[in-house]
């Protein structure tokens, strides 16, 4: 059954991560921010420099403050499909799934990545603290549930060189990995083909004594391949760029909400497709039920805006004077050519109406603000995809 | 009985009262009704045994005094039953006891009491706003996610004629009503009362059955609740056995089955609606509803916690209800001799509460889990009217906690035994040599006989959290219970506890009302 943990002593302030000291060598600019109350790089040097080493070399980020909880147990499975909308039980032993799961009311709490590591057991990794909520969906459910944020360190080595630099560090192991695999490549040493950036990349998770090692082991090895540290403002640009949310920036985990109404369904953030209502009941399975029938309330969509200028924060107008949303995320896709956005747009638009919309983008030029007013086309598939993120095994670069 | 794979419209679990009044209305109806019963006999709360031969005598609950007048005339209920209003004699250590009988308040020996008039306009006065409450026990719940829409507004009529008819009362009454209502009793009956037998009944009324003291908030509205149907005691003969019995008649007169000694191991469900039931003896039978007399707790875990969102499923595992409530019947050796008290008066309702503060006190100590010095009793014995030769205590002892620190043994029973005949004897000092048996239930005793949870007679502690549209829990207060063609029947749904009638009543009409059954 359930056991409570022992309680760890209190840190007071931003808690180094097991990889600190070798971050904090490369921190040029000692840029740093909080990230689920660890220290966290913001920037190394240049975040140009990062972004483009994610596109064209290897990248490696320290993920560790990621929260990590391990539900294992003779319902464990039951209890996953319990707090997920989608079935686990169609995910295989060894194969990792991305999930979101809702309240009673069907709106989204948080988003994450489940591995699957046995029949009985999963690492859920996920951006908010779940530890308590995963105790309320386990309750009358026989599963242990471990907080591992601190017990497991993690890297995410992304980049299309991503390969070459495991192989030279002697996990060429890797190569029959297909994208969402994971294993224990070595004793001690989980790895996953997953990632932020919709590149070639990996995810590797290790105990914190062995972060230094793990750390040189792939530093050394990648300096052939360009090897670069990467901080959150080049991850963020990635992963807008490949369509992956980021919960509190696209959408509000309703947990963290207090005023009503501010809580979205999977169908409203564009993931209605993962919501399976055959697998039997999971949590706000009947109201999710009833918004699909009822339609979604608001659609989360990508953007293609002309001009250059990053639409952040814009009202979205249609036809030019009424607001129907805003903009969540933006910026100018080096690699897509093309000035990106999400934005949450009340329904029809983006949904049934999808012309006529323009975002209303304020710019700080020497002193003054001007306004521009710019077409924005709603666009179905993600701005940047490459076939090599996906190729196995995959190539040397 | 119907065999293997029988079809039923509805399978209701657990034949108590409420059971019976929802077997009762859904038959009226025409629907094919099975009602299962775990125990050997029907009525749950409310049974009679024999404690000697011929000797008839209520096992738990021993008196009626909210059995709805709706309930009685839908069910036809009133040429089944036969009741006498009671008396109420607060008793006294200096036999200078005081009788409470309607409007008339005096003392035992007839002469004026000097706080009668202050006491019945306080009882008075709370009894009026339990009739403007009264109507909310025989409706659903109001919708709270119904919104503004038309429908919705239909489901707030009640609530809104409850404001008009505050608002009628004139503006005095009405902040009046808003004052009091979520305060304490203690402090309203001391505000226009000595302490004193008076004080001591309105504290004990307020709060039989009840994790709760006089002090504690609320409990001005649990004695609203307890008035609700104008609050008159009353004795049924035979023992409550026999207003279940009516019941059970009704229910079998509208054409449903009863089985005593089979208990429902789950629910069972399929694409999220319910198919039927599977008993303990792994029989299963088909139905298109189920519902359940049972506990919130224990009726979702008939369904299994994974049919419950988890946010339902934490707000019904931390529903209140710490049992506080044991009973406690006594065999007599000879006819009972109170001194101070005529035959008539020792044939009422005999309280032992002297005062509010002494009601307080044992519930301080109750809430900590010790056994209280002094319990507070609500005695009756009903062999004194039926005029023969062998007599029979029935006493309610109350502040006698679930959780007792050491747990309940056989030790632990007679230390609740001899503090009941200890209390008794300090207003009837010749009750220690006319005991010949005793048959004490402790709150556990009464939760394994009647699976009531934590042996809470209302099955949830009737506290203004746990009312209305939070009764059992927010968002499930409408009788469905998650699982379409799961319904909540019994004192865990609203109104609530007490031998009313109106929760079984209210769900059976919630659930033909839903159209699960078409």
């Amino acid at each position: 059954m359930m056991k409570a943990q022992t309680p760890r002593s209190v840190t007071r302030t931003l808690a180094p991560t097991p990889f600190h000291d070798r971050l904090a060598e490369l921190n040029f600019l000692n840029s740093w921010r909080g990230w689920n109350g660890f220290l966290s790089a913001e920037v190394f040097e240049c975040s140009e420099k990062e972004y483009f080493a994610i596109r064209n070399q290897a990248t490696l980020m320290d993920i560790s403050p990621m929260c990590k909880y391990r539900i294992c147990g003779p319902d464990a499975t039951r209890i996953v499909n319990r707090l997920i909308v989608r079935d686990i039980r169609k995910v295989k032993v060894g194969r990792v799934a991305y999930a979101m799961w809702c309240d009673e009311e069907g709106m989204t709490i948080d988003d994450g990545t489940i591995f699957r590591l046995g029949e009985d057991e999963y690492l859920l990794l996920c951006a908010k603290h779940m530890y308590l909520w995963l105790h309320e969906c386990a309750w009358g459910f026989d599963a242990a549930i471990t907080d591992e944020t601190e017990a497991l360190c993690a890297l995410s080595l992304q980049g299309p060189t991503a390969f070459s630099v495991l192989k030279a560090a002697g996990l060429e192991g890797a190569a029959s990995m297909k994208p969402f695999d994971t294993r224990e490549i070595e004793p001690g040493l989980r790895i996953s083909r997953t990632g932020y950036t919709g590149d070639l990349g990996y995810e590797l998770f290790t105990a914190p004594e062995n972060a230094h090692s793990l750390w040189d082991r792939l530093w050394s090895a990648g300096r052939q391949w360009g090897i670069c540290p990467t901080g959150m403002e080049a991850l963020n640009l990635a992963r807008l760029e490949t369509g992956f949310l980021a919960p509190g920036v696209d959408f509000q985990p309703v947990h963290l909400a207090l005023r009503r109404g501010r809580g979205r369904t999977p169908f409203e953030l564009g993931f209605g497709r993962l919501v399976d209502f055959d697998k039997g009941h999971f949590n706000g399975r009947r109201a999710l039920l009833e918004h699909k029938a009822r339609g979604p309330r608001y659609h989360l969509v990508r953007l293609d805006i002309e001009g250059k200028e990053p639409a952040a924060n814009a009202y979205v107008y249609h036809n030019g004077s009424k607001v129907v949303g805003h903009v969540t995320s933006a910026a100018w896709s080096p690699t897509a050519k093309r000035n990106i956005a999400f934005a949450e747009l009340e329904a029809p638009y983006g949904g049934a109406v999808r012309d006529g919309l323009f975002a209303e983008i304020f710019i700080y030029k020497e002193g003054a603000w001007l306004k521009r007013n710019k077409k924005a086309k709603v666009v179905d598939e993600p701005f940047y995809r490459n076939a090599r993120a996906r190729q196995t095994p995959p190539n040397a670069f | 009985m119907a065999g293997e794979g029988s079809k039923f419209d509805v399978v209701i679990i657990g034949a108590g009262h409420n059971g019976l009044a929802a077997a009762a209305t859904l038959g009226k109806k025409g629907k094919r009704v099975l009602v299962l019963e775990r125990s050997g006999a029907i009525g749950g709360l409310a049974t009679s045994y024999e404690i000697s031969d011929g000797l008839p005598i209520s096992r738990h609950a021993h008196l009626a005094y909210n059995l709805n007048p709706t309930v009685i005339a839908e069910l036809g209920l009133s040429g089944k039953l036969s009741m006498r209003p009671l008396a109420t004699i607060m008793l006294s250590d200096d036999a200078r006891h005081v009788e409470i009988d309607g409007e008339t308040i005096r003392f035992a020996d007839g002469s004026a009491h000097p706080d009668g008039e202050a006491y019945k306009e306080i009882r008075n006065r709370i009894k009026k706003f339990a009739g403007l409450l009264a109507p909310l026990a025989l409706r659903s719940p109001p919708d709270p996610g119904g919104g503004l829409s038309l429908a919705g507004a239909g489901e707030a009529m009640p609530l809104a004629a409850l404001a008009l008819k505050l608002r009628l009362m004139g503006k005095k009454d009405m902040r009046d009503f808003l004052r009091i209502v979520l305060s304490n009793i203690y402090d309203l009956a001391l505000d226009d009362l000595p302490d004193g037998p008076l004080a001591g009944n309105l504290a004990a009324d307020a709060v039989w059955g009840a994790w709760a003291g006089p002090r504690s908030p609320g409990t001005v509205f649990s004695l609203m609740y307890r008035y609700g149907c104008g609050g008159a005691p009353l004795l049924p003969q035979g023992g409550m056995g026999a207003v279940a019995g009516a019941f059970a008649a009704a229910a079998r007169q509208a054409g449903a089955e009863i089985r005593t000694g089979v208990s429902a191991r789950r629910v069972l469900i399929a694409n999220d609606a319910v198919t039927g039931i599977e008993t303990d003896k792994g029989e299963k039978i088909s139905a298109g509803a189920v519902m359940s007399s049972a506990g919130a707790v224990q009726s979702m875990m008939l369904a299994g916690a994974e049919h419950f969102d988890v946010e339902a499923v934490r707000r019904i595992r931390n529903v209140r209800s710490k049992g506080m409530t044991a009973k406690v019947n006594i065999l007599l050796k000879r006819a009972p001799d109170i001194p101070g008290l005529s035959k008539e008066q020792m044939a009422g309702r005999l309280i032992a509460a002297p005062t509010a503060i002494y009601v307080e006190r044992a519930f301080t100590q109750a809430k900590y889990g010790e056994m209280p010095a002094a319990p507070i009793i609500e005695a009756v014995i009903p062999t004194l009217a039926d005029g023969g030769d062998r007599h029979a205590v029935s006493a309610i002892v109350h502040y006698i906690p679930r959780n007792l620190k050491g747990g309940w043994d056989d030790a632990a029973r007679a230390r609740l035994t001899g503090l009941t005949i200890d209390t008794l004897a300090r207003y009837w000092p010749d009750l220690r040599d006319n005991v010949e048996r005793v048959d004490a239930f402790s709150p556990a005793d009464i939760e394994n006989e009647t699976a009531a949870p934590g042996g809470h007679w209302h099955h949830a502690e009737l506290s203004i959290d746990q009312l209305l549209t939070v009764r059992p829990v927010n968002q499930l207060s409408r009788y469905a219970f998650a699982v379409r063609g799961f319904y909540l029947c019994g004192a865990s749904a609203h109104p609530g506890g007490d031998v009313s009638g109106a929760a079984g009543r209210n769900s059976a009409l919630q659930l033909l009302n839903d159209g699960v059954l078409a």
